[in-house]
């Protein structure tokens, strides 16, 4: 057997395809667009004199707002999503019994239309003389003011577009506390709300932990709601980014903030992973 | 199985030798039959010449692939060209000052046979009468692009909440009347909506500006985006047009409101102010798109069939008229050409008031700080988000 061999045993040689594979395909792209941010603003050759001048150009500006407008769009629409998914989810778990594939269904079929199509409709529902005041105009003679273009409205786009991926995480999360543990809870004279305190919440939080994960990394990069709703009302961090990319045509700038971006969540996601250690929650079970 | 006389090690490394000099035998058979290129035709434009009223007639008649990439903003399909796209791209169409001021002196493109080409300018409106400026290089001695659609960009207005005089009248200063906060929207296009802002402020785009200018600008480009009610899209401004949800929107013209006029809501209509910051005191600003041979080392014989393909007179009523949005195209200067649009057709485009709208323009430049003034709209437009 060669040192090579020895080194490398049968399992490492045969993943090489599979990591040559993922070299390529996942890491290449990620590395090139972390070497793109550290070149000159407005080039677009990689080999050239590397510096932090687009990491401190972004320091100097106002590009914290798009990074507060995504995190706090996301925080919000986690909330909401939270407070909206756990009773559905409890429902689909424990209600609904043969009705629960129907409403999976409603849930799901949904998805299978482009999500700006589907927004571009509720642009069609919510918009002045749309089908929402339009209606109450024609029946009742009232006219609100139109609710599109406002910061709600993006919430609201979010919060619609991002429903199953809280939804179903949390929907097994809820179906994994065992009928006993909690008949166990009730016979030893606990009430309702501590069952769902004591036992409920915390035997199903690896479904809520995945959902709230989920829901929030998509949501930081929504673009779509902001733009199609919001009349770019706000400003997400995902269309800085586009622009950087596209009109501006400064891609170093562009790479630098999607780098930025990366960190953040990525910084998030860790801390809020080791606070509550997925592995030992799911370990527990 | 005697004969197979080899271990395994031999023969996976003659297999891998095997397979290493069919790969460098099939690239170069492959870049062998990349270099015959009379049945290939590759276009980047904007929207229209990729749309298959236009490419599929021309596909059946040659019998060549045809690949056309759309993309809405002039400095990033250069930049594709800057970037080493010149292999891939036999045609590019962009507006006007692009192929005389930059891509022809940075060797982008390519000159055509003038006496090939010059007569289709002959048939075309008084305006490109040749040699027309937009398509010769400086020294007026190279033809290096082909015209075709022009329109006057300046802005729109719903007639029924905004009258045609009041706007033209007021022009630009529409944006600086505090009462209409909120009663208008930007199509977003960043090239214009940065002209149209030096506008608002008071000076012409198409200069470099000086530092009392650039703190206007920036004030202006504040304000504006924060009074918007919505930012967005081509549909998005006829949508919100036609709806109610706003009265007027900056950059628009017949490009823009076309597909609403066409759809029947002729109370869409562009406008060219009557007076304005630029030269000559005017207020309006106008585009005449170039197409030029891309300088290809490998370019497609087809590339100059295809500008004379356009210059048919169905074909160029097609142009006008492909998917998308509707615009008046220079061969309507031949009676031919022009018997063949409809009533309707002339007034989705509002032919009526096409010359004296026109002659209100000041034709599509660059502007020299353009980099800074649009960091400067980007991050106003990013400061006003909330409203």
């Amino acid at each position: 057997m060669t040192t090579l061999g020895k080194i490398f045993g049968p399992g490492t040689r045969h993943a090489v395809p599979l990591i040559v594979f993922l070299l390529i395909g996942f890491a290449a792209p990620l590395l090139a667009v972390i070497g793109f941010s550290f070149i000159p603003a407005r080039t677009f050759e990689l080999w050239q004199s590397w510096s932090l001048d687009n990491y401190i150009e972004i320091f100097n500006s106002t590009s914290y707002l798009s990074f507060l407008w995504s995190l706090g769009l996301a925080a919000i629409t986690v909330l909401i999503l939270a407070i909206i998914c756990y009773p559905i989810a409890y429902g689909l778990a424990r209600v609904f019994g043969k009705y629960s594939t129907l409403v999976t269904l409603l849930f799901t079929i949904p998805l299978f239309v482009s999500e700006n199509v589907r927004l571009y409709g509720w642009v069609l529902f919510f918009i002045k003389n749309g089908v929402l005041l339009g209606t109450l105009k024609a029946w009742f003679g009232i006219e609100p003011d139109s609710w599109l273009f406002t910061s709600g409205i993006i919430v609201f786009g979010m919060v619609y577009v991002y429903l199953p991926f809280m939804l179903f995480p949390m929907t097994l999360g809820v179906s994994m506390v065992p009928d006993q543990t909690r008949d166990a809870a009730f016979d030893l004279g606990a009430t309702r709300w501590q069952v769902f305190k004591e036992v409920e919440l915390p035997l199903s939080m690896p479904g809520i932990m995945i959902g709230f994960l989920l829901s929030f990394v998509l949501a930081v990069g929504a673009i779509a709601e902001a733009k199609v709703l919001g009349g770019q009302q706000i400003i997400p961090i995902s269309h800085d980014i586009e622009i950087a990319f596209t009109y501006a045509q400064n891609w170093p700038l562009g790479a630098a903030l999607a780098v930025l971006l990366m960190l953040v969540v990525g910084t998030l996601v860790l801390f809020v992973l080791r606070r509550f250690d997925l592995d030992a929650i799911l370990g527990r079970r | 199985m005697n004969s197979f006389k080899q271990s395994r090690r031999n023969f996976m490394q003659n297999s891998a030798l095997m397979a290493a000099a069919f790969a460098t035998t099939g690239v170069a058979g492959l870049r062998q039959a990349f270099a015959d290129r009379s049945k290939e035709l590759n276009i980047l434009c904007w929207e229209g010449y990729n749309s298959a009223q236009v490419l599929d007639p021309f596909r059946e008649s040659s019998g060549a692939t045809v690949k056309a990439e759309s993309l809405t903003n002039d400095p990033t399909m250069i930049n594709r060209l800057r970037a080493g796209e010149t292999n891939v791209w036999d045609l590019i169409n962009v507006n006007n000052p692009w192929a005389r001021k930059i891509m022809f002196p940075e060797k982008l493109i390519r000159p055509l046979d003038r006496a090939a080409m010059e007569p289709y300018f002959a048939k075309m409106a008084p305006d490109f009468k040749p040699p027309y400026k937009w398509a010769m290089d400086d020294s007026g001695e190279q033809l290096i692009g082909m015209a075709q659609r022009y329109g006057p960009y300046s802005f729109v207005v719903n007639t029924d909440k905004v009258s045609r005089a009041t706007a033209e009248d007021q022009g630009w200063d529409l944006w600086n009347d505090p009462k209409n906060d909120k009663k208008y929207g930007i199509l977003e296009s960043d090239d214009w909506n940065v002209f149209n802002l030096c506008c608002i402020a008071g000076f012409d785009p198409f200069r470099e500006h000086t530092p009392e200018e650039v703190t206007k600008f920036t004030e202006t480009a504040k304000r504006v985006f924060k009074g918007a009610k919505v930012v967005g899209d081509i549909a998005t401004m006829n949508q919100a047009l036609v709806s109610g949800e706003i009265d007027f929107h900056m950059t628009g013209g017949t490009y823009s409101a076309s597909p609403a006029r066409a759809d029947g809501a002729a109370n869409i209509r562009a406008i060219t102010p009557n007076k304005g910051p630029m030269e000559g005191g005017k207020g309006g600003i106008s585009w005449i798109e170039i197409t030029s041979v891309v300088n290809n080392p490998d370019v497609s014989p087809l590339a100059v069939q295809f500008l004379q393909y356009v210059q048919d007179p169905k074909v160029a009523h097609t142009v006008a008229f492909a998917e998308g949005t509707f615009n008046p195209v220079a061969q309507m200067g031949n009676p031919e050409c022009f018997s063949l649009f409809t009533k309707e057709e002339l007034d989705a485009i509002q032919y009526d008031s096409l010359e004296e709208e026109m002659a209100r323009s000041v034709e599509y430049d660059i502007v020299p700080d353009y980099d800074k003034l649009l960091d400067i709209m980007t991050a106003a437009k990013r400061e006003a988000s909330g409203g």
